[in-house]
């Protein structure tokens, strides 16, 4: 028989239903255990540890958001993400703002702005011609701002005393984990509602969506232009985090984590990304102490045999367990 | 006025015309476009529902001008088209794949369209998973959900064995009751034929026949495309 997938829509019993779903519980009692474990040493490593999963799963569900809903491969994530940290660098050094939430917001502002003005002109390509112009425009456009870096009287490393997000790792914790539920509530009643239907119908064939009447461009626009936005916050907290916001925040690196939280919680399982982040990060921090030079080849080999042995994400395994156990036995 | 008016329409690729200077209204409910294959019928169809844009002339959906209207544009006036080869949206459910378009023209009963089309007892199964004869209601349907005044069907029973057939002609049969319009592109004319009003045949991209279905097998243009020899009517 088939899998059964229920009614879509949105209801209140739903929505309860999804919050209290046990990965989001578990992940939540995982933050608030670690945040306080992590106020004193030698756990404080992996306290920052998850302050950094927890601005990558900011970006990961942005990601994930767009590009796993909508299946439109979006690489420029990096570039907002760098514009965010480059704003609340700006504005801290140049108009010396120390209030955290005002600087959240102008660069979550800056990236709902600069997605907008992405989104329009590449969203009529698709496929691999969209994917194309979203590495090359922001390639371009991170080139031009590094340029004019000292023209534009930036300092030539970068904007420092940036204010801290918080007085520790576990408070820091805590305001990302918070906002990452709202975003992560968000996402989900996005999903379930019709303009997350139309998200799925785009991914499955846009051309006959359009052809049969739905109009895809205004639901990829808003979606891109929302991603992008979350990619300019969680640039902001990164600089805050660090306290501290160059030209190396533009790097491309910055979507090689969200890309491997994406794939390994499973492409449009919103909250699978909240798990793998998790996952991903911490194993990244251990491989980084464990085997200093040799990280990146040991963890590169890591995530490709999870890849490889759990290609529908982690989540899928601990569903299938979860109802093996509810399975009554033949009698 | 005619629900549905070509005027001189042409569409060719490189140097091939595959739709010559077709000319014809439909003020009946049920027309069947019939053809050889590579006719252009489903060219045509495609210039109809705004897919393909013309070379040259004019269609008018109930008085209005639409070959320069996007797809989108065209279903929200009150026409769409079906596909010959299916296209679900297989990671979402039937109910969902219907979901999708209910809200286009006013709000459709999604159940009510489940019941017509015979798929209420599967609407909460993926439609990935769904057997070939269900796939092609679910396209019927899909094409119903966004309350068309005119239905543009590829191939509805091509694939489908005798019974299934018969059953989807039957379903035809209702809508066309409840005044839904029909073009109906199908190569098993004889089964589709007892719900079909007129007939337009088309060769080598040109129209050879536009009258009753009575009439068509009379056609000598008719039988000489079929039977092949341009004199095998005479």
């Amino acid at each position: 028989m088939p899998p059964d997938r229920g009614r879509s829509g949105l209801g209140v019993r739903r929505i309860v239903r999804r919050l209290a779903s046990p990965v989001y519980l578990a992940a939540l009692v995982a933050i608030v255990g670690f945040a306080y474990l992590g106020q004193g040493d030698p756990m404080s490593y992996f306290a920052l540890s998850l302050v950094i999963a927890s601005i990558y799963i900011t970006l990961a569900l942005a990601w994930d958001l767009s590009s796993g809903m909508t299946g439109y491969l979006n690489f420029g994530l990096p570039f907002f993400f760098g514009l965010g940290a480059f704003t609340t660098g700006y504005f801290s050094w140049q108009d010396h703002v120390r209030s955290q939430p005002l600087l959240a917001i102008a660069s979550l502002a800056v990236g709902l702005l600069a997605g907008f003005l992405f989104a329009f002109p590449t969203l009529r390509l698709r496929g691999p011609y969209f994917s194309l112009l979203s590495i090359l425009l922001p390639l371009i456009a991170t080139d031009v701002v590094l340029s004019y870096w000292t023209q534009l009287h930036m300092p030539t490393q970068g904007y420092y005393s940036i204010p801290l997000l918080g007085p520790t790792s576990a408070a820091e914790l805590i305001v990302l984990s918070a906002v990452n539920a709202l975003l992560l509530t968000g996402f989900f009643l996005l999903r379930d509602s019709h303009f997350g239907l139309v998200l799925r119908g785009i991914r499955d064939d846009e051309e006959a969506l359009s052809a049969q009447g739905v109009r895809t461009f205004p639901y990829k626009l808003v979606v891109f232009t929302l991603a992008s936005g979350a990619a300019g916050y969680a640039g902001a907290m990164y600089a805050m985090v660090i306290s501290f916001a160059g030209p190396d925040t533009f790097q491309f690196t910055f979507l090689i984590f969200p890309i491997l939280i994406v794939i390994l919680g499973g492409t449009g399982e919103i909250a699978g990304s909240v798990l793998a982040g998790y996952v991903v990060m911490l194993l990244y921090s251990y491989f980084l102490q464990a085997f200093t030079e040799l990280t990146f080849i040991v963890f590169t080999g890591a995530a490709i045999l999870l890849v490889l042995f759990l290609p529908g994400g982690i989540l899928r395994p601990l569903r299938s367990f979860i109802q093996f156990m509810r399975t009554p036995e033949p009698p | 006025m005619s629900l549905l008016e070509l005027a001189d329409v042409s569409r060719s690729f490189g140097g091939n015309r595959a739709v010559d200077r077709v000319s014809f209204d439909m003020s009946d409910r049920v027309l069947a476009v019939v053809g050889p294959n590579g006719a252009g019928k489903t060219t045509l169809l495609n210039l109809i529902a705004g897919q393909l844009r013309p070379s040259r002339g004019s269609i008018r959906f109930r008085g209005r001008e639409i070959s320069r209207l996007a797809p989108w544009r065209i279903v929200g006036l009150g026409m769409v088209k079906t596909y010959q080869i299916v296209r679900p949206f297989r990671s979402l459910t039937v109910e969902e794949n219907l979901s999708l378009f209910a809200r286009l023209r006013g709000k459709a009963e999604v159940g009510e369209i489940l019941q017509e089309t015979g798929l209420r007892e599967v609407r909460g199964q993926l439609a990935g998973a769904l057997p070939f004869g269900l796939l092609k209601r679910l396209e019927l349907a899909k094409g119903l959900a966004s309350r068309p005044e005119l239905l543009l069907l590829d191939e509805p029973i091509g694939g489908l064995s005798r019974e299934e057939a018969q059953g989807l002609v039957g379903t035809l049969e209702a809508l066309k009751s409840h005044g839904v319009g029909m073009v109906v592109v199908e190569h098993r004319l004889s089964e589709i034929l007892p719900i079909v009003d007129r007939v337009v045949a088309l060769d080598q991209g040109r129209l050879i026949f536009h009258g009753t279905r009575e009439g068509f097998f009379e056609d000598p243009s008719v039988r000489a495309a079929y039977l092949g020899g341009r004199d095998a009517g005479g």
